[in-house]
Order: C-alpha cells, then sequence, then structure tokens
C-alpha cells in the first residue's frame, strides 16, 4: 500500500540568504527518478521534514518549467522546523512529500491581466506565477505585482525584480518603515496603500493575493471598494497542518480542507462559510 | 417505520440461527483461538472494549462504553515509522485478524464514517491496513442509555448493514444474522441451532420496544438552515463561559479523527519515530500556527468547530452526519454541555 506519510529524501543543492531570517534552499529527491516525475503547479506546497523535529508545510517558490532537476523552497525562521533547517548546509538532507493543494488557477481559467499582491513571505508561493508568466509571456496581458514588507531589507528575491520588470511586469514595492541610514525610493506604508497608483483595473483581470491574514483581509476589502468582485480575486491561507492530505483534520474551515481544497481559495468561496475568514481573524 | 426485516443480505446468506445466552462465551472463546476478540467488558460502573476469551468476561447487555471501539482502528497513539541515518522503516506490519463482539448500531455507523474520512483520495495505510482485517459482530440495542439518540439520526437502535454477523437479544436466545462471507463462515465454525423465520416477528417485537424508551433526541429537519443561519445565537457566548475546553467531549467521539504529529528521538539523536496521536478541536493549540497565531482562540470558536463539524460540515465532506447519536460526548462533559439541548435551545424550544 503507498504510504502518504512518508517523506522522501531530498538533498540541498544550494542555499541563497534572501534576508536575515529567510533563506532559499535548492533542493532535489536523491532518487533521479523520483525527482524526474516530480511535477507541480505554481501555489502547490510540500511538506517538509527535519527528522526528529517535525513537519511543516511549505509552498514550492520555483517553477517546474524553469529547471525540472531541482525545486526550491524559500524559508522564514520562526518556529522548530524552519530554525532546524537553517542550520543546515549544502549537501544536507530533509524529508519531502507533495506536491499538495490545488496552486493559483492558472491552467484552469482563462487568465489575461493578472495582478498580485504579497506581504512577506507571502511572495514565495506567488513567485512561481511570476515564473511562468515570464515562460509564457504572450499568454497574458497587463501583470502587475504589488509588495510589501517590512523595510527594505526583508524585501526577497530583490535580485529577480531588474529580470521580472524587463519581462514587462510591473513591480510596486512598499515598505512600512525605512530605518536610519537606508535609501528607499518606493512607497512607504502598507501594501494597499499601493493600490492608488496601481495601473490594473478590474475588468478581464485575476487578483492572487498571499500574506499574513489580516494582510490579505485588507487586501480584498479593498479591491471590491475598488469594482473587483470576490469572484476574481484568490487567495492563499495558512492553516496548521499535520498531514497534508485530508487526514489530520487541522486545516479544517467549515467543510473545506485548506490542504487538500485550497490552500488557494476563491474568495467567493471563502464567503459562503460559517466561519469568519479575511473578516480578520477570531480572537 | 418498521425495520426491514427481509434484508438483501438474508437472502443471499439464508441461515438465521439462535445462539443461547450461556452459549455466548464458548462463542467467544471459541472466535478467539482464530481472532483477537474485543467486546464490553465491565471496568467498575463502566463498560469498555477490551480483548476477551482469557477470563474476561463479556458483558453484552452494556449501555455504551467509555471510549468507542475506534480506539482499535485510529490509536489514541500510533507509530508511523522510524527513522535512523540509513532511511525510514514504515511501522506497516501484518495486522492480526480481529473481531469487535458486541458493537452497537450507532459505533458500527461511525466506523463506517471514519472509513471513509480514512480512504478519501490517499488511503490511510495505517487505518486500513487494521480495517481489513477487522470483522465486525453488532448487536442490536434493546435498552437505550439515557443519552443516547441514534433514533433520531437513523443510525440506531438497530442496524441494516454493515455487519459480519448481527446479533439481536429476542429474550431466549440471540438471533444471529449473516452480513457477509466472512460472517457466513464464522457461523459454520460453531453449532448453532437453526432459527424459524418467526424469529424475525420476535426480534421487530424487540426493536418496537426499544423505539418508546428514547429520552433524547435530535431534530434534524431544517437543520442546515438552522446551524447556518445561528453563528451569531447568544447561545455561543454562553457556551463560551460555560466549556473548560478539556477535549474530553471529542476523545470519546467515535467519528472524530483529527490527530496531532509529534517526532520523538532516541538517545542517540540519530534516529528516532514519528508518532501521531488523537488531538481536538477543543484545545487551544489546535489551530494555533507559528508565531502563536490561533485561528481559534476563544472558546466559543471551538465549542462551535465540534458542533457546525458534526452537524454540518461533515455531510459535505463524507456524506453524511458526523454524529451517530452515542450520546457519550453528553456523559462525559464535567459541564454537562449537551449537544441535543444546544440544537433545541438554537431552535428556541
Ligand atoms: C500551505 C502553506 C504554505 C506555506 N508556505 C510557506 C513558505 O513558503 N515559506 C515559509 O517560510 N512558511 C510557509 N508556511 C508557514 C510554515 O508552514 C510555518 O511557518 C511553519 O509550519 C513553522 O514551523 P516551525 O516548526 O518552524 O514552527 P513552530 O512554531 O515550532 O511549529 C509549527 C506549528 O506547530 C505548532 N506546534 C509546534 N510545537 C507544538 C507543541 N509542542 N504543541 C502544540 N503545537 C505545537 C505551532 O503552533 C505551529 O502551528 C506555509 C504554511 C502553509 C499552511
Ligand atoms: S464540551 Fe464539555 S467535554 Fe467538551 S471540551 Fe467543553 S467542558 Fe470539556
Ligand atoms: S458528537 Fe457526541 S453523540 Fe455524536 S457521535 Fe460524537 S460523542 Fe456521540
Ligand atoms: S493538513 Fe491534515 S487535514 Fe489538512
Amino acid at each position: 500500500m503507498l504510504n502518504p506519510f512518508k517523506p522522501e529524501k531530498a538533498v540541498i543543492r544550494e542555499i541563497i540568504h534572501e534576508t536575515a531570517d529567510t533563506t532559499t534552499y535548492t533542493f532535489s529527491f536523491s532518487e533521479a527518478n523520483l525527482q524526474k516525475g516530480f511535477r507541480y503547479h505554481p501555489g502547490q506546497f510540500n511538506m517538509l521534514t527535519i527528522f526528529g523535529i517535525g513537519e511543516a508545510p511549505i509552498s514550492i517558490s520555483s517553477n517546474n518549467n524553469m529547471d525540472s532537476g531541482v525545486f526550491q523552497h524559500t524559508v522564514r525562521r520562526v518556529g522548530n522546523v524552519t530554525n532546524a533547517l537553517a542550520k543546515m548546509k549544502v549537501g544536507d538532507s530533509v524529508g519531502i512529500r507533495g506536491p499538495y493543494g490545488t496552486g493559483w488557477p492558472l491552467n484552469v481559467l482563462e487568465v489575461k491581466n493578472l495582478l498580485l499582491v504579497a506581504g512577506g513571505i507571502g511572495l514565495a508561493p506567488l513567485r512561481p506565477v511570476i515564473q511562468e508568466v515570464m515562460y509564457r509571456r504572450q499568454d497574458f496581458g497587463q501583470v502587475e505585482l504589488l509588495y510589501g514588507a517590512r523595510t527594505p531589507g526583508e524585501l526577497l528575491y530583490t535580485r529577480e525584480f531588474e529580470q521580472w520588470r524587463q519581462a514587462g511586469i510591473i513591480v510596486r514595492l512598499t515598505v512600512d518603515a525605512v530605518p536610519e541610514g537606508v535609501t528607499w525610493d518606493g512607497s512607504v506604508g502598507v501594501v494597499t496603500k499601493l493600490f492608488d497608483e496601481m495601473s490594473s483595473e478590474p475588468f478581464d483581470t485575476l487578483v492572487f493575493t498571499c500574506g499574513p491574514e489580516i494582510m490579505m483581509s485588507f487586501v480584498v476589502r479593498g479591491l471590491v471598494n475598488r469594482g473587483f468582485v470576490p469572484e476574481q480575486i484568490y487567495v492563499s491561507l495558512e492553516r496548521r497542518m499535520n498531514c497534508g492530505v485530508k487526514k489530520c483534520g487541522k486545516c479544517q474551515i467549515g467543510p473545506k480542507f485548506v490542504c487538500r481544497d485550497g490552500p488557494v481559495f476563491a474568495y467567493a468561496e471563502l464567503l459562503t462559510l460559517p466561519e469568519e475568514v479575511l473578516g480578520g481573524v477570531a480572537g | 417505520m418498521s425495520v426491514p426485516v427481509m434484508k438483501v443480505t438474508e437472502m443471499k446468506w439464508p441461515a438465521l440461527s439462535l445462539l443461547d445466552k450461556d452459549g455466548i462465551a464458548e462463542f467467544a472463546e471459541n472466535l478467539a483461538e482464530r481472532y483477537l476478540v474485543f467486546g464490553p467488558v465491565a471496568k467498575g460502573s463502566e463498560y469498555v472494549f477490551a480483548p476477551v476469551g482469557k477470563g474476561e468476561v463479556l458483558e453484552l447487555n452494556y449501555h455504551t462504553t467509555i471510549l468507542p471501539p475506534k480506539k482499535l482502528l485510529h490509536q489514541p497513539f500510533e507509530v508511523l515509522f522510524s527513522f535512523h541515518e540509513d532511511g525510514i522503516q514504515e511501522n506497516i506490519v501484518e495486522q492480526p485478524k480481529q473481531i469487535i463482539f458486541g458493537i452497537h448500531p450507532c459505533d458500527v455507523h461511525a466506523i463506517q464514517i471514519l472509513d471513509k474520512a480514512y480512504s478519501v483520495e490517499y488511503e490511510d495505510p495505517y487505518y486500513m491496513n487494521k480495517r481489513k482485517n477487522t470483522l465486525i459482530i453488532a448487536l442490536n440495542c434493546s435498552e437505550p442509555a439515557e443519552t443516547c439518540f441514534c433514533q433520531s439520526l437513523g443510525t440506531g437502535p438497530f442496524l441494516k448493514d454493515g455487519y459480519d454477523l448481527l446479533l439481536t437479544d429476542i429474550g431466549e436466545a440471540y438471533l444471529v444474522e449473516v452480513g457477509s462471507e466472512a460472517g457466513m463462515e464464522l457461523v459454520e465454525a460453531v453449532n448453532l441451532r437453526p432459527a424459524a423465520r418467526v424469529a424475525l416477528v420476535e426480534k421487530q417485537k424487540v426493536y418496537e420496544n426499544a423505539r418508546r424508551k428514547f429520552r433524547k433526541r435530535l431534530l434534524t429537519q431544517g437543520l442546515h438552515e438552522l446551524l447556518e443561519s445561528n453563528f451569531r445565537h447568544p447561545i455561543w457566548e454562553k457556551l463560551k463561559e460555560e466549556c473548560l475546553a478539556c477535549g474530553s467531549c471529542t476523545m470519546v467521539c467515535p467519528t472524530c479523527f483529527c490527530y496531532n504529529v509529534v517526532d520523538k528521538l532516541d538517545l542517540s539523536l540519530k534516529s528516532g519515530k514519528r508518532t501521531r496521536e488523537w488531538d481536538s478541536c477543543m484545545l487551544l493549540e489546535y489551530a494555533q500556527v507559528a508565531l502563536g497565531h490561533n485561528f481559534r482562540k476563544d472558546r466559543d470558536a471551538r465549542v462551535k468547530q465540534r458542533i457546525y463539524h458534526k452537524l454540518l460540515y461533515y455531510e459535505p465532506q463524507f456524506g453524511t452526519l458526523g454524529c451517530v447519536g452515542c450520546g457519550r460526548c453528553i456523559k462525559t462533559c464535567v459541564k454537562k454541555i449537551d449537544i441535543t439541548d444546544v440544537v433545541s435551545r438554537i431552535r428556541g424550544e
């Protein structure tokens, strides 16, 4: 019987330090055939194991079309598993199982214009979308990214912004605060502040957003006030996950399993649930 | 409504037999030679499912057990695999064949719900491995307990399917009906008296009699709409103050399936085990994520999650209500929080 709980060994091939607490790891499965068969969609996640410490759901921050010989995770140090990972070196191995979840509806819906709104580590699951756009640029119309972090030093993937802009993607940045001595020519304020200067319009546009839940609740509200409808806004949710495969129950919201029915949901779908999701966090 | 006495299964396995009451122990011992047999045995003033056959006496006149027989399939604590420097060893071993003897209809229904939860999309090999080696000898209920309300949910007091053998206490003896090939083999292995068809009339009488004895009910008519429109009913504020968030109600529930995963390192720090253990949506940590953020920090959110999951969310997930009316959560709650009472108070009764 196939065991969905058994992680496979994956080796760290490269480590890229993004910010003081966030790192991008390039992995490949030890077993060549596993790596060859590893296919995933933008927005899906893996369960990442550090044996003896535990397991955590982490979005895949790379895109299959770029290099199928490896995959990437961008991880922020916040607790047991993520801190243990931060201590590892190139050549060390972790356990990986996946990919899980639905991902962004890129191949499901006809997508023309895209508005991506990200906060902090929330850019990780959206990076594969940006890479998808670059891979088949002609399939998309206007693509715009609004990205916010606490300080300029906490922005992820800064080395790639130029490439993204060259592919015709509008990149607008904002930070909550600029520490003394740091030069910054972007905007200052929460990410929703960028709505005032954005180029995107509701017509023929899909919105993908990921970030802290409180940020996303302001994003959806701000967009609805600007004429966007809940059906065109997709959000990626975070919940406690102990299995990724609809068994442990942890991730449930109403009848939905976030690990399988999500983590990406149409905002309209969330509005049908009795339990409030983006109307602010309970408590 | 009358009990469906003439069943398809009955036509496939026509034998109706009788098991004398003083022959029960011998029957169980006989089974215990070939199977691990678990059945209700007395523990203080309560009952538990425990191995029978070796000195432990089956108590078929039990009301309900403390823990449901779920514990024999989805264990309270379980090792998933062990890990060491050169790999992973899955803890999926050849399972001994087991029989759950004397299980009530509500608990059989609960197992059918767990079967769905543990097989949908990704099969859980640990559960399924045990489930595939489990036979069910069910016992229809003739004396519902004070806390029982299976009748309201169609999960009791009598069982229609999902058994290998089905027993009904018809007074002088147990009527034995066969529900599967495996059940047929069990019956053939021992010498049972054939029953005359008139025994089914006796069974019907027991059923009618049991039906009249229920003291609790949970009206399911319009339940979905009722719950959907009362997410902010004042009762939740009251329950927030009453409930201790101890999690006992979910631990004893035969349909609760949630678990937590914990890694345990050996002393060498180089090898260890990944384990899982029952978890509860009533506990504070359940919906907590990194950095202390909690999606159900307040107790009312957790009380609501349990009751809404049972009565509203299971249906879209698994095609049936998540409560089978066993009454265990009512019996176990020190604060006397009663799911049937919550529903009737929302109904304004
Ligand atoms: C779909 C999805 C995608 C994600 N993608 C990313 C990503 O790309 N990058 C990223 O950095 N993060 C991502 N996250 C968040 C990431 O999963 C968490 O930051 C991670 O789980 C933290 O794990 P930890 O062990 O380091 O933290 P910890 O805080 O140590 O533990 C994680 C969880 O376990 C609980 N826990 C730990 N120990 C106990 C205990 N003893 N008792 C009770 N509860 C306990 C905590 O409450 C917490 O919910 C994602 C989350 C989801 C759901
Ligand atoms: S309802 Fe009762 S048993 Fe359940 S958590 Fe609250 S106090 Fe404990
Ligand atoms: S919710 Fe209570 S009555 Fe219903 S199945 Fe669970 S323990 Fe039994
Ligand atoms: S993470 Fe276990 S059910 Fe979704």
